[in-house]
Formats: structure tokens, sequence, C-alpha cells
């Protein structure tokens, strides 16, 4: 069984220099990067994550008195290979800040509240269909703390493991609708539209199933083509 | 206020995002890993020399016979069912992250070798490298380092520091810029 990878299309992925991220001329090379002749060793991938790392489940709203504060919604999301086929038991790591803005990190100021009932990070596995189903709050906006005001839009972050140690994906989801998406400097690092587009989930009209919370639904491609965009 | 440093900007990856014991792939669920165990480690800087803290650091790699864990690998019944051939660490204060491994072997092809990858604040996308041993003859052959411009391959070739412990730093950028591969 060996894979055949399609490179990304350029296009598609960010600028590794953002104008206002004061970090990123100081981190991403400056010279180009090498085009390798994929071997087994990019080919195969780690298949087991999950017996190495602990799990954590896709329930991180909290429940009854211990309900987190903010806009209840559930995201569907399903995990793609470039083909557009499900990936099943794949590993995916999410992170994300309460409704006030706010991430339970040691490098997060003070600017807003944290909730004790939010901690904002989930690990779980898809399943066949490549599926899985994350129970939380909308995060708020956060200011950055450059001279211009820049507010980072309501995002949340994925890691996630594919079949191969190409697959590897690091990126973030957008809300639709958003105004504050417009000015985002990381979200319009990617020059292509289409491909900017493919970070934001989709609102699904609400049927009251769910009763009390919102659900969105967004698709993650991990190579390929189509491949979704990389994002910090 | 304008914070300075990291405060201006995530990602903020979770604290429990470093699982305790994740950069040990000597051993899995209490079982040990075939192969001689090795130490490598290594300080990850910015292009002003700065030490990095709270990056983190995965690998992947073949067992100590060179058979990947993975469908792909014809041998792949084989494999080490005790090595997982994945690991993560984060650096500390001094940005240094330090792995617990074994020696892989060399894969059919390839010279014996670590996949590694970064992500961190700033890093737009993952940046994906590849550790090679010392005083290997295979280094010669290898199809990877061979696509590395010559004069930058010894910055891809670990250094050993005593029996069984190698010293692999990171440079994103600027002076001795660590070669990183367009995956």
């Amino acid at each position: 069984m060996q894979t055949v990878i399609a490179p990304r299309d350029e296009r598609t992925q960010p600028a590794r220099i953002v104008p206002g991220y004061p970090q990123t001329p100081w981190r991403n090379p400056a010279q180009p990067l090498v085009r390798r002749p994929p071997t087994l060793s990019e080919l195969t991938g780690p298949l087991e994550v999950a017996r190495r790392v602990q799990l954590l489940g896709g329930d991180i709203a909290g429940h009854g008195e211990k309900q987190a504060l903010g806009q209840l919604m559930h995201l569907r999301v399903r995990v793609l290979d470039e083909d557009g086929a499900p990936v099943g038991g794949a590993v995916v790591e999410i992170w994300q800040c309460n409704a006030a803005g706010r991430y339970i990190h040691p490098n997060d100021d003070e600017h807003a509240p944290v909730d004790r009932n939010f901690y904002g990070a989930a690990r779980l596995v898809t399943d066949d269909a490549g599926s899985f189903t994350l129970r939380t709050v909308k995060p708020g906006a956060y200011p950055v703390p450059t001279r211009d005001g820049w507010w980072r839009p309501p995002h949340i972050h994925f890691s996630l493991f594919g079949k191969v140690w190409l697959s590897r994906l690091v990126t973030q989801m957008y809300f639709p609708g958003e105004p504050l998406n417009g000015q985002d400097r990381i979200l319009n690092a990617v020059p292509d539209a289409a491909a900017r587009e493919s970070l934001v989930a989709r609102l699904v009209p609400p049927t009251g199933d769910p009763f009390d919370a919102l659900v969105y639904e967004h698709c993650i491609v991990l190579r390929g083509r189509k491949a979704t965009p990389a994002q910090p | 206020m304008i914070p300075t440093g990291e405060a201006t900007l995530g990602p903020f990856f979770p604290p429990r995002y470093v699982d305790a014991g994740a950069n040990d792939l000597t051993q899995c669920a209490g079982r040990k890993a075939q192969g001689e165990a090795i130490g490598i480690a290594g300080c990850v800087r910015q292009e002003d020399g700065a030490a990095l803290e709270n990056l983190v650091v995965e690998i992947w790699q073949a067992d100590a016979q060179g058979i990947y864990r993975h469908p792909a690998d014809a041998r792949h019944r084989e494999a080490d069912a005790d090595f997982l051939g994945w690991g993560r660490a984060a650096t500390d204060k001094a940005g240094t992250y330090s792995f617990r491994t074994v020696r892989p072997g060399a894969p059919a092809g390839r010279a014996r070798h670590v996949n590694f990858m970064v992500m961190f604040s700033g890093l737009m996308r993952i940046l994906k490298t590849t550790m090679y041993f010392p005083g290997e003859a295979a280094n010669e052959i290898d199809p990877v380092l061979a696509a590395v411009p010559a004069a930058r391959r010894a910055l891809l070739v670990a250094r050993q520091e005593a029996p069984g412990q190698y010293r692999f730093d990171i440079k994103l950028r600027g002076q001795d810029e660590t070669p990183f591969f367009d995956d």
C-alpha cells in the first residue's frame, strides 16, 4: 500500500511572515525549503498516538452547575484525505479560549476573566466516517496587543494526525459572518479567497435538535490540492 | 498596556498538550522497546539566537530493525509491538528538548534517521526536518540528505556527546539555519 501524495497548492497556504505578527520574522526560515523525494519515512506515520497521549474526549462545555459560560455549540467535523476519503482513527487535538477570549495558559495576560468551568482543550479520535463532534462554547474574540489594534476573531485550533507523516496538519477554524474575520492577519495571510473560505465553518439552520446548542459543520482536508490551509 | 514577548499572540498550546512521558519512546505501557536506548537533545533558537521556551517538538522514526509500524511498510508485521515510533517534547526555559528513544535501524535505501517536526507561536506552518547520525557511511547515499544543498548537509547530522547521547540543535532562521523540508 503506497500512498501517493499530491503537493499542496502554495496559494492556499499562509505567508510565513505576517506584518503585525511580531514573532514571524524571527522564526520562519529564510532559506528556501528543500523539496525531498517521498520515501517510506514520510509515507508512513504514527497510527497509535492515542497509546502515548491521554484522550480528553470532545465534550468540553461542562454540564449542570459546571457548564461553562457562553453560547453552547456543537461542532460537527469531517476529516478527509487528499482523495476526499474519510480519515478514521485519526487523533485530533483541539484548543480554544473561553467565551470572554481568555486562554488557560501562563502566557495569556489578564485582559479577560478565566471561567473555572472551562479548560478549553479536547483530544479525541475520529470515527470510521472520519467524523467527530465537539461540544463546547463559542470562543470569544481577543485583542492582539499591537499598537494598531488588531483583534483575533473567534477561532478554534486543531492539530491532526493523518495516516502518514506528510499529512500532519495544524490549523484553525473560524465562524461565519464574523466582522473581525476580514481584518484578521492570520486568516488573511492565506492568499486564495476560496482557501480562506474553507477555514470558515457553516452554521446549520436550527432544527430544535439539539434544542440548547447552535450547530456548526466543518470539513478539514489533510493533504493535496484541496488541503485545508495551515494556520499557526 | 503593551505586553511583551509571548504574551502578544498565541497559539497558546494548552499545558496538557505535552503529556508527561511522551518524550520517552523506549517503553510503551511498561513494556520495553527492542534495541539500544539512546538520548537525543538539543536547543531551539530563533534568528537573534534567543532560545525558545514551550516550543513543541515531535519525532517519528523506524524501530531498531528499520521497520515502520505502519501498513505502508512491507515488513510492518515484524515491527516491534512495543515501539510506537512517535514522541513529543516541549522545550524548557533554556530552549532545550530531550527524547529517550532507540537507535533506529536503517530503512531500505536510507541512512538511519529521525524525522522532526516543530510547532510554535509565530510559525505559520509547522516545520519538518530530519536528523542523521554522525559517522554513518550510508549518509553518503541517503536520497533525502542528498536533496539538501551540500553546504548545509552537516547541519542535519547530530553530534555525539557521549556514548548513546546525541545533540541536535535547531535554528529556525538565520546563521546556521536548519534545513527544513517542503512537505
